[in-house]
């Protein structure tokens, strides 16, 4: 029988998949700008007014990194503990 | 590591030692020789992690009082978040493309699920538990 249609995602998943891209590309840009570009414009420029103080450019993804490693963490658990099986009674 | 750099290294490190005293340097040369030339690539990525991180202590911490500019400071002490949030983008990105592009087959994904049920019906005849 011969391959007919051509193999391709579905809506939603290509919806999810380019909403990553962005979202990284933006993310990206934004965090680079904040730390590569800032220190070699001038302090009065009015750029620095859409970002927070330097010390946040470390803070904040230690944070994110923190609450990722919890949720992971619990996911793990919730998994093992939905999984235990009770011990036979000989 | 090839035989060539390998003899070179050995009669570079083995002629700077025997100018020093000492059996002792002239053993640390043939074990340094042997380290490099037997370096697995965890041990290479070690050592080239492990000098990139002693350049980024030395500008940061300003050990050497080298009198940077100052904008060259501010931008080395975040580098190493930096590169965690640029590495964590790059997966994210190619997670996320990777999904889009994935060449889903419906028909063959329904065609498969039907000759699982086909199969199971069979063995369930045949007396199989499932």
């Amino acid at each position: 029988r011969p391959f007919i249609n051509t193999p391709q995602a579905t809506g939603a998943d290509q919806a999810v998949g380019f909403g990553l891209v962005g979202f990284s590309l933006l993310l990206f840009t934004y965090y680079t700008i904040w730390v590569i570009v800032l220190p070699f414009v001038d302090s009065d420029h009015v750029i620095h007014s859409y970002f927070l103080p330097r010390e946040y450019s470390v803070i904040l993804p230690g944070v994110a990194a923190l609450i990722l490693l919890l949720c992971v963490g619990t996911f793990i658990g919730v998994i093992t503990w939905k999984n235990r099986k009770p011990k036979k009674v000989d | 590591m090839t035989l060539k750099t390998y003899t070179a290294c050995s009669m570079m490190l083995l002629g700077i030692s025997r100018h020093q005293s000492g059996f002792f340097n002239y053993n640390f040369a043939l074990y340094l020789c042997t380290v490099f030339s037997t370096m697995t690539k965890l041990l290479e990525w070690l050592l080239g992690a492990s000098l990139i991180g002693m350049a980024w202590g030395l500008v940061t911490f300003d050990l050497l009082d080298l009198q940077l500019p100052p904008q060259y400071r501010e931008l080395a002490w975040p580098m190493p978040v930096y590169l965690l949030v640029v590495f964590g983008c790059y997966s994210l990105a190619t997670v996320g493309y990777r999904v889009a592009t994935f060449n889903d087959c419906e028909d063959a994904a329904k065609e498969l699920q039907a000759q699982i049920k086909e199969a199971k019906e069979d063995l369930k005849k045949k007396g199989l538990k499932m």
